[in-house]
């Protein structure tokens, strides 16, 4: 199949475009859970969502009588139950004398585990529009309509909006958040910003990429885009080229191997871009790295054996 | 005591971790003009000291005013500088953007920096003698240099009353004499510092006044009156370092 075939399929199509956005998204923003050393709370809200998710199906379903896989109703409860992970586990560590990973650990448990249980209520039961309702788990590109790219576009677009805005007050947060208390901002507010975008580029890959892979979206670009930058919009923007044009080729390669999900290879993608970036970027290199330090201790041995010698 | 104007003064400070005291009914304030020295042994209490007047920690008890305001009526008007080991100094910024942070508060929400704070920035590397470092990436610097691009950064806040917590910490000779020269210049134009020192020996060097901590103050004033070998001993409970510190100085 050559390009023009590809991009004339609308399915094709709609799987390109929604997992380039959803990289995109999600790699821009993860930077900033990377410096703040936030990489596995996302993971925690990514699992979590899960509930969430499939409550919102539960409600369009049964409560409201609308389709149960709609965009804003997902994202509405994956928000709900992914910050409320992310509340308890933080409200935990805070007031006990349990150390975050621990409290994060159970969180991300309590909330997945409900979500299992449900889906298999939804799967056991007889709801209209249940078929595939699994996928949540894994992600399922495919299904994506156009209202759901709307929809994700627009959401994500407000959160790299509201980076945009808040970038000053996001930058010293980040980097010096008692210097920026001294300053006069708000703590409180500026990190309920910065996690409100956060939670926003994962939830917006619940549908296409599924709960289980969406962290890879968020923490490998990032890492990956710090290898070859030296400032923060540099850093930003690399990140969301890698996610996404990475979630693009992946998706591209996951319908050119035939019947392979698109979230895994993507996420393979990504991994690739990763490793080249450890092995191949000119000043954080692991290999000239490892060179320099192995040449300067040479040096210094040998330095300190002349030394030696003259006394 | 003198009776000079007061920059700031805190009155009965007490600070609890927990239900632990790490700073008990803490008096003392600071004239105008003047070069503070917080001074006393490790977990005395004196980075606590600093948190809470400027708002970092809650206090138990106690209150700090500045010259009779509340901080938060004179929060464009204090310097901070931390220690430089509290920042990720693998963040991907250059050192001008860094020292540009320090006009951030004067901009308030949302405003970005432009020229005009660039060119404050700028001036401030060249007060601390740097700079030709302002396009390098932070972690590129020296422990010294690091020091002076956060002296740098509390410059660009044109403040006047500054609180540096330890600003001699891990630093080279060339580094310490650029920021000595810096500190002597901004006592000339009438600022006001507050600093914690971890070396008795460079006590007599930088400061004026001095503020010997052991949880609550246990002398704080002028430096001949205040940093007495007696008080030197009280605070430190006659710890080793104090003793050699003692046989040779004061």
């Amino acid at each position: 199949m050559d390009l023009i075939e590809f991009f004339g399929n609308h399915t094709f199509r709609m799987v390109f475009l929604g997992t380039s956005v959803i990289g995109l998204v999600a790699g821009a923003l993860g930077s900033f859970a990377y410096l703040r050393r936030q990489s596995l709370i996302s993971d925690v809200v990514a699992h979590s969502a899960l509930p969430g998710a499939l409550l919102a199906f539960l409600t369009a379903v049964v409560v409201l009588g609308v389709n149960g896989r709609n965009m804003l109703g997902l994202i509405v409860g994956a928000v709900a139950t992914g910050t409320l992970s992310a509340l308890f586990a933080n409200a935990i560590a805070a007031r006990t004398k349990i150390r975050i990973d621990t409290a994060m650990a159970i969180s991300l448990t309590f909330f997945f585990g409900a979500g299992m249980l449900l889906l298999r209520v939804i799967s056991d039961g007889s709801f209209p529009g249940k078929g595939g309702i699994d996928d949540y788990l894994f992600g399922n590109a495919s299904v994506i309509t156009i209202a759901d790219l709307v929809t994700s576009t627009a959401v994500g677009a407000l959160a790299l909006l509201l980076m945009l805005v808040f970038w000053k007050e996001f930058t010293l947060r980040t980097f010096d958040p008692v210097l920026s208390t001294v300053l006069g901002f708000r703590a409180g507010l500026i990190d309920t910003l910065m996690f409100t975008t956060i939670v926003i580029a994962i939830v917006i890959g619940v549908k296409a990429v599924g709960v289980v892979l969406m962290i890879a979206f968020v923490v490998t670009p990032p890492a990956a885009a710090r290898q070859w930058t030296r400032t923060l919009p540099g850093m930003v923007a690399l990140s969301g080229v890698f996610g996404g044009i990475g979630s693009g080729f992946g998706a591209y390669l996951s319908i050119m191997l035939g019947n392979v999900p698109s979230g895994p290879v993507i996420v393979l993608v990504l991994f690739a871009i990763f490793l080249i970036s450890l092995l191949a970027s000119p000043r954080r290199s692991v290999i000239t790295t490892a060179l320099h330090r192995a040449r300067a201790r040479e040096a210094l041995r040998r330095a300190l054996l002349a030394e030696g010698t003259d006394r | 005591m003198s009776t000079a104007p007061i920059a700031c003064r805190a009155r009965n400070l007490s600070v609890a971790y927990r239900a632990e005291p790490v700073l008990r009914g803490v008096n003392f304030s600071v004239p105008l003009g003047s070069v503070m020295g917080i001074v006393g042994p490790n977990g005395a209490g004196k980075s606590t000291l600093i948190k809470a007047m400027l708002g970092l920690v809650t206090p138990l008890t106690g209150t700090v005013d500045f010259s009779g305001r509340p901080l938060d009526q004179v929060r464009r008007r204090i310097g901070y500088m931390p220690q430089s080991t509290s920042v990720d100094w693998d963040f991907p910024t250059t050192v001008i953007d860094l020292v540009t942070m320090g006009t951030y508060g004067e901009l308030g929400w949302i405003r970005r920096p432009g020229k005009a704070e660039r060119a404050r920035a700028m001036a401030a590397l060249e007060q601390t003698g740097i700079p030709n470092l302002a396009a390098r990436q932070i972690g590129e610097l020296s422990g010294g240099q690091r020091q002076r691009a956060f002296l740098a950064r509390a410059l660009a806040q044109a403040p006047d009353l500054y609180f540096m917590d330890e600003p001699f910490q891990g630093i080279d000779a060339k580094s310490q004499q650029a920021m000595v020269d810096v500190l002597q210049d901004l006592r000339a134009r009438g600022k006001t510092i507050v600093m914690v020192l971890h070396h008795l020996a460079t006590v007599r060097d930088y400061c004026d006044h001095v503020t010997l901590l052991n949880v609550s103050v246990v002398a704080s004033g002028p430096a001949d009156e205040a940093f007495t070998k007696e008080n030197i001993r009280t605070a430190y409970e006659a710890r080793d370092g104090a003793e050699a510190f003692l046989a040779t100085a004061v």
